[in-house]
């Protein structure tokens, strides 16, 4: 790819409403207090950089809900079927590096085998670009699962803070074009601007407040089966489903007709949470009967099964969002702490 | 256009027969007979069934890749989707999707002796195995069908059960748990009791579990206990779904989606994958 750039602070905002001549422009922007992805225009810039969002773009690729299918029956016998389509163009910005890797989890998952049909499309459309953490919050541990502080995959563009301006790295021919749009903001980087984003990367690393032996964790975690760990760990659970709406990889769903008038209805897709005791409910028997067998297929789905499945990475991304949002308190870094140390 | 992995299939119920009580069998035909043409599917498969503006079930396909032309599926009436096709009559349109899942092995036992094990509404699958086997006769040594229902009035297939104990080299045996009514001549007692009724040569042998969960629970520990190896005894698992693509996660156990990589699966290999079957 091209070589670094950087690009003054105070133009970024000129590039982001370049880009938004032909395309959607989300970017994170603090509403009722909450840091979240909206849409450029009805936010500030300047919010834009503090933290992490407490939820992952996933919803732009892969929405709470979605209408995917339309029947109506008025002609009993040639029932009339229409798919939902979505070509909107978008360019995502500041996404952070934590949430590039869960992006590439969700590939693996939808891009694979069946290729998912609405999660392609919207996939297609999107320019991914990332935004480094300097600063990592509190419930960050990105560093133990090797996705963050800093991007290294899985960017379009990549944007690296150093003070008055950004250091700019391109990831792919999506990213180099976007880039390309309006050259003259863009100044070649200089050796010292890429040193400067190195000590801040290399800062970025000592500065977590947890850690996990993920290794160890994976390795003892078979074992932990059935240790009571899981039932203590889970007793508290509310069965909110927050872990799993706000992690950037959970990608299950339940399917669901919404009738409209007598002979119409729309097929939609829900987000669907493995916490929740429905979820594995069927005539006879619920496979999953308690809370501990829940949590436990949560923590073995990110960090067992996802790997076997797929190429070797785990699907957490240490983004530590199901810690920040549970109102109980329970906490996978503890959770794997404790596994880790058996 | 990209090809939409959800959009159902339009099909037209030709036949509708009451199978058992509470269980009707449906024949179904593609509207479009050049999709009817080009699909092919494999026993043990199954398929996401749609009652417009009323959702989707998943059902296997009871038919057998012999018979061309239709599909044919054996419906219990449990719930929200299952009583609407059960209120459906011959003519009116319904959605298919599918073949999804690995179906049953065919070529990998051939040569063996084949016993099937059954329970309730779970002959389904197995007799579009069964209509398999006996297309290709030659290729499979003795047939021993098991079933077993709760009461008489619960046994589906009885026609076809009659004319499989008549071919060669097989033998079918019926068992209920209970006989309310008093009409039943046969044995009673739950499907594994007839087990110790047949001549089992062990080393030659494979057998084919389909049933309620907790029926195949206990017929599994009874091979067991004959000394069945692990991967002599195929069952399929039945878990909750919804896509039955490999992407909704419903019926994730272990590295394996059931809708996906099963839902046929050895004893042996379900075994490695943990979770409680
Ligand atoms: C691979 C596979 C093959 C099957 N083959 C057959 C078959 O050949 N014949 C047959 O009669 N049945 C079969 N079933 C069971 C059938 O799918 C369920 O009975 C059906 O989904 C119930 O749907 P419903 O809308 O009528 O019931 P609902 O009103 O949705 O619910 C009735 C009960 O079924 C449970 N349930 C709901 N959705 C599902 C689901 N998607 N999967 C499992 N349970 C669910 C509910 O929790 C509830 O307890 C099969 C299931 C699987 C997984
Ligand atoms: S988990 Fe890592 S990449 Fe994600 S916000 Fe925190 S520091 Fe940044
Ligand atoms: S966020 Fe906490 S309380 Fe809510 S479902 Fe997850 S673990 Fe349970
Ligand atoms: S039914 Fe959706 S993943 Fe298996």
């Amino acid at each position: 790819m091209s070589a670094t750039r950087i690009i003054d602070k105070k133009k970024l905002a000129d590039f982001l409403e370049t880009l938004s001549s032909d395309c959607e422009v989300i970017i994170p922007t603090v509403e009722d207090g909450n840091l979240l992805f909206s849409e450029l225009g009805s936010s500030k810039l300047e919010d834009s950089f503090k933290g992490r969002p407490i939820v992952s773009p996933k919803e732009y690729l892969f929405p709470q809900k979605e209408k995917i299918l339309a029947f109506d029956t008025t002609d009993k016998v040639n029932v009339d079927i229409k798919a939902y389509t979505n070509d909107k163009k978008r360019v995502i910005w500041g996404i952070r590096p934590c949430d590039l890797h869960g992006i590439k989890t969700l590939d693996a998952i939808y891009l694979s085998d069946f290729v998912d049909t609405y999660y392609q499309a919207r996939r297609k459309n999107t320019i991914m670009m990332g935004l480094n953490c300097n600063e990592p919050c509190e419930t960050c541990f990105c560093n133990s699962c090797q996705t963050g502080p800093f991007a290294s995959e899985a960017y379009d563009v990549v944007f690296t803070d150093l003070g008055d301006k950004y250091l700019v790295k391109v990831g792919s021919d999506a990213g180099q074009e976007a880039v390309d749009k309006i050259p003259n903001l863009f100044a070649e980087a200089t050796n010292d601007d890429e040193k400067k984003a190195g000590e801040l990367e290399e800062k970025s690393k000592q500065s977590f407040q947890r850690k996990v032996d993920v290794d160890v964790a994976k390795q003892n975690l078979p074992e932990s089966w059935d240790d009571a760990l899981w039932a203590e760990e889970s007793e508290m659970c509310i069965l909110c489903g927050g872990c799993n709406f706000t992690c950037p990889t959970c990608h299950c769903f339940n399917i669901e007709d919404v009738q409209c008038g007598e002979k119409a209805s729309i097929r939609m897709r829900y987000w669907d949470s493995c916490q929740l005791g429905g979820f594995t409910q069927m005539a006879a028997e619920n496979t999953r009967e308690n809370q501990a067998a829940r949590l436990r297929q949560r923590i073995f789905h990110k960090y067992i099964y996802t790997p076997d499945k797929y190429d070797g990475a785990i699907g957490c991304t240490g983004c530590g969002r199901c810690i920040e949002v549970c109102p109980v308190n329970i906490d996978i870094t503890h959770i794997l702490g404790r596994v880790a140390s058996k | 256009m990209i090809e939409n992995i959800y959009v159902p299939h339009l099909m037209t119920i030709t036949k509708i027969r009451d199978e058992a009580e509470n269980v009707k069998t449906f024949t179904l035909e593609f509207k479009d007979s050049q999709i009817g043409k080009n699909f092919d599917y494999k026993p043990g498969q199954f398929g996401e069934v749609t009652l417009f503006n009323i959702g989707e079930a998943p059902i296997s396909i009871t038919s057998s890749p012999a018979n061309k032309g239709y599909l044919e599926l054996s419906v219990a009436n449990v719930g929200k989707v299952t009583s609407a096709l059960h209120q459906k009559n011959e003519g009116d349109v319904i959605g298919f999707r599918g073949p999804y899942g690995n179906g049953f092995p065919f070529e990998e036992v051939s040569g063996k002796n084949i016993l099937f094990v059954a329970g309730g509404i779970g002959l389904a699958p197995l007799r579009s195995l069964i209509n398999q086997m006996f297309a290709e006769r030659n290729k499979f040594g003795k047939i021993s069908i098991l079933y077993g229902c709760r009461i008489p009035n619960l046994l589906c297939f009885q026609n076809e059960l009659d004319n499989w104990a008549k071919l060669e080299n097989s033998e079918v045996l019926l068992t209920v748990d209970a006989c309310p009514e008093n009409d039943w001549k046969g044995n009673i007692g739950v499907v594994g009791s007839l087990l110790p009724n047949i001549d089992i040569d062990l080393e030659n042998t494979v057998a084919f579990v389909c049933g309620p969960p907790v029926m195949i629970h206990f017929v599994i520990l009874d091979l067991l206990k004959m000394g069945f190896s692990g991967d002599n005894i195929i069952t399929t698992m039945e878990r909750r779904m919804e896509c039955g693509l490999g992407k909704c996660g419903h019926c994730n156990i272990g590295e394996k989606y059931v809708c996906k990589d099963g839902p046929v699966f050895s004893y042996q290999q379900l075994k490695e994958l943990g979770e409680n079957i």
